[in-house]
């Protein structure tokens, strides 16, 4: 019997034949795993996680009204310099927050100098300054040997020892600028420049190890474009067998 | 010929060798191997498309449907792995930490939504374009044209970012101006695909697949066992490089190991790198979830990733060259994290100074002290990357502009010499364009390619999923979600390009965070599909023999 043109309708979800039903029902099911395993645990993670400090952060919350009082202790002062460099060593700064975090860096040295030594200090500062504006490459042997001197001389007033990287850091962000003092944008931006780099938000999800990974980071990598390919692998099995049951050929 | 160029490739060899140190250095300089490897690779590129060159029309738009399922699978895998998955993507991952996985799951987890919901149906169908579907699934030709110039737009913002991806790596080499750089690589990727055509892009795509994979990996072992990680698989090494940024590398367990400046193997901690949507890296939570989402219902509506299901032979092939097609392409994204791990860790130091992001990957092989050689092919790997994406996305955006627009709208006579030429002339036409727009570099390659996500998302993607599987689509709805998507499009972009232009207009942080340029698919699509559906209920029926069409065809 012919079909009347009101027989002629299709809609995902109200399939009329027994092949529409069947692919229906599988096309529900890998959709809805995709979605659950994609999004879901994405949004686990953000049920779950806690804002998480780095020591780093204690330490500047233990010694920031300190550093910045009238007059500072020298424990505070290596501390706050010691925090600013563990920031300034993530690199991947904003050029103004950078600009505030150098210049605590600087003032902390600057105030741990003995007074009768502050100028030459400065002086050494812009010596280097000048010395890396003047190189065509960093591998130029003064500007090397300046380094260095200059970090041998300056990590120990803030109690690095050779072997902490940010010792290999601190001249490269020495600011010979407002050297004598916190400007008032530094004393206004750093907390909020320390909660911003060094609280960050961790779960059992992602202090977990996996195959040396992170838990959640290997999840997102890794094991969810296995999943795509299993899904994908699944859906055409299901649909070959499922033609071949009902003798549709493409 | 095969000949000649295999004598010319082994008599370079001393030569390459010897250029090699020129490539030592991070910027600037012309660098002789690097520059006669990726030479060679775009001559070979060039060679086979002379070879496999297309003959006429049928050719040119679909490559005569006769691409086996592992070979269109590999052709989708290369036409898919663009400058955004070779270069972008560990940019992404290297700015903005675990937020750059959005973009990883985002570019597969769409495949998913493809094949379930459109592969085998789209090549049941049996069209040459997106548009040939549109205009006649919805029965109208303005539709067509509509469809046409949609492509057509996308195919221009996914070309930019290549076109960026092109530039960058063509200044590594030739040690040029980006702007320069931008011009040469563009003209040369012009005159590649108007040699050509898709037949030979099919076939240089397969090509062009086995040196994007084999240029992308070989670093990755090298690395991996320089610095002391489980090498045989990198893709699973680099786990342990990711947690040592996350707890920082005391200069005391460095074991002498450098980067090629000289500095120490150690860095801080940077939990940063590796934790969910971090402060630090000014990343939400809302723009993950958005990212993903809408590059994956992007990637179910780009016109020339559904255009390839028109070149295999069945619609078995078509479901099937998928999952050929997203195993390839998980073979990049797997690694291309790597890359970024071994970049935050070996540029920790102010000396390697502010690098660009979109070129880490090449930079963290020089950072890692891999031969300059393999550098070079490196680079040269990432311009075959954008070659071949840029070569399909051109015949995509042709293939709308003469068989589409001139053809079926303003010409119908047209003969098929006349067709070929205006396909070649719609080719230049974008090329030009897109030079123009790469010059003025907008965002990191890996965000502009995802603005033609966020719009085929808006556009495309309602109009074929509804189209397919719900015969109540009529076209007073298409025209209706069209319109709401573009809406949201429009919206999108025009705040985006006013904030490039410094102009401030109302609620200006609002829209840019809400609608941002690559996901704003997130709201564009969810809203064009149900504008489209209302509409189609509330207007007359679709026609009886689409309907009938649908059901004997498409879902027989």
């Amino acid at each position: 019997m012919d079909k009347s043109p009101n027989d002629y309708h299709i809609s995902f979800f109200k399939p009329t034949t027994a092949q529409a039903k069947a692919n229906r029902n599988m096309v529900v099911w890998l959709i809805s795993i995709w979605f659950i395993a994609i999004f879901g645990f994405q949004i686990l993670l953000r049920l779950i996680e806690k804002p998480t400090p780095e020591p780093a952060y204690l330490t500047f919350q233990t010694v920031w009204q300190n550093a910045t009082s009238e007059s500072p202790g020298i424990f505070e002062l290596q501390e706050f310099g010691k925090t600013s460099l563990s920031v300034l060593g993530k690199i991947a700064i904003d050029p103004k927050e950078r600009i505030a975090l150098d210049n605590a860096l600087s003032y902390s040295l600057y105030q741990l100098t003995p007074d009768s030594l502050k100028a030459d200090f400065v002086l050494k500062i812009r010596d280097f300054e000048k010395i890396k504006l003047e190189i065509q490459s960093i591998s130029d042997p003064e500007y090397i040997v300046a380094k260095k001197l200059l970090s041998a001389e300056l990590s120990p007033i803030l109690n690095l020892s050779d072997l902490d990287v940010r010792s290999k850091i601190l001249p490269l962000e020495l600011s010979s600028e407002n050297v004598n003092n916190l400007t008032d944008l530094s004393l206004k931006s750093l907390p909020v420049i320390m909660e911003k780099y060094l609280i960050h938000n961790q779960s059992f999800l992602t202090d977990t190890k996996f195959l040396g990974f992170p838990f959640h980071y290997f999840y997102t990598a890794v094991f969810l474009l296995i999943l795509f390919i299993v899904l994908c692998l699944i859906y055409n099995l299901k649909t070959d067998k499922l033609n071949g049951k009902l003798n549709i050929a493409d | 010929m095969k000949k000649i160029y295999i004598l010319s490739l082994l008599l370079s060899i001393p030569f390459l060798s010897h250029a090699a140190s020129a490539a030592s250095q991070l910027e600037g300089g012309f660098k002789v191997g690097p520059a006669i490897i990726l030479i060679s690779i775009l001559v070979l590129f060039v060679m086979v498309g002379i070879l496999f060159r297309a003959k006429d029309t049928t050719d040119f738009y679909a490559a005569g449907r006769g691409i086996s399922k592992v070979g269109s699978g590999m052709a989708i895998a290369s036409n898919w792995m663009s400058a955004a998955s070779f270069l972008g993507m560990a940019a992404l991952m290297y700015g903005s930490g675990y937020h750059g996985l959005a973009y990883v799951v985002g570019w597969t987890g769409g495949y998913v939504l493809l094949l379930i919901l459109m592969a085998g149906q789209i090549r049941k169908y049996g069209k040459y374009t997106a548009a040939d579907f549109i205009g006649d699934r919805y029965y109208s030709q303005t539709l067509r044209a509509v469809g046409a110039i949609i492509a057509i737009l996308i195919s221009i913002s996914y070309c930019v970012g290549q076109f960026g991806g092109i530039g960058l790596m063509f200044k590594w080499v030739m040690g040029i101006d980006y702007t320069w750089a931008v011009i040469i690589g563009g003209s040369v990727v012009l005159t590649y695909t108007l040699i050509s055509g898709m037949l030979g892009v099919t076939k240089n795509m397969q090509i062009q697949y086995v040196i994007i994979i084999i240029s992308f990996l070989i670093p990755l072992f090298i690395l991996s066992y320089k610095f002391d990680y489980f090498w045989i698989l990198p893709q699973i090494g680099y786990g342990s490089a990711v947690s040592d940024a996350i707890s920082g590398i005391p200069l005391a367990e460095t074991n002498q190991l450098v980067n090629s400046l000289g500095n120490g193997y150690a860095i801080v901690p940077v939990p940063e790198y590796a934790m969910p949507w971090d402060t630090a890296t000014g990343k939400t939570f809302f723009q993950w979830i958005a990212i993903a989402f809408s590059l994956m219902i992007g990637t179910a509506g780009l016109p020339h990733v559904i255009q390839r299901f028109y070149v295999v032979p069945k619609a078995s092939d078509a479901r099937w060259s998928v999952v050929w097609g997203l195993f390839f392409i998980c073979i990049l994204y797997w690694s291309a994290p790597v890359y970024a791990a071994f970049g935050k860790i070996l540029s920790a130091n102010p000396e390697v100074g502010q690098l660009s992001k979109d070129a880490i990957v090449v930079y963290t092989a020089q950072l890692g002290s891999v031969h300059p050689l393999i550098v070079g092919f490196l680079a040269a790997g990432g311009v075959s990357a954008a070659f071949s994406t840029v070569s399909g996305l051109l015949v995509a955006g042709a293939s709308a502009f003469s068989h589409d627009l001139y053809v079926k709208v303003i010409n119908p006579d047209a003969s098929p010499e006349r067709q070929l030429l205006f396909a070649r002339l719609g080719t230049v036409l974008m090329a030009i364009i897109v030079t123009i727009i790469a010059l003025f570099k907008l965002a990191l390659i890996g965000q502009l390619v995802a603005v033609a996500f966020s719009l085929a998302g808006c556009t495309i993607f309602p109009l074929f999923l509804l189209g397919i599987w719900w015969s109540g689509s009529n076209k007073e709805g298409a025209i209706a979600g069209l319109i709401a998507g573009g809406l949201v499009s429009i919206i999108a972009l025009s705040y985006f390009i006013a904030g490039k232009t410094g102009a401030t207009w109302p609620l200006h942080e609002f829209v840019e965070y809400w609608l941002g340029a690559w996901y704003f698919a997130w709201i564009g699509a969810p809203v064009a599909i149900i504008t489209h559906i209302i509409v189609s209920k509330l207007t007359k029926e679709t026609p009886v023999e689409i309907r009938k069409f649908l059901i004997e065809t498409v879902h027989s």
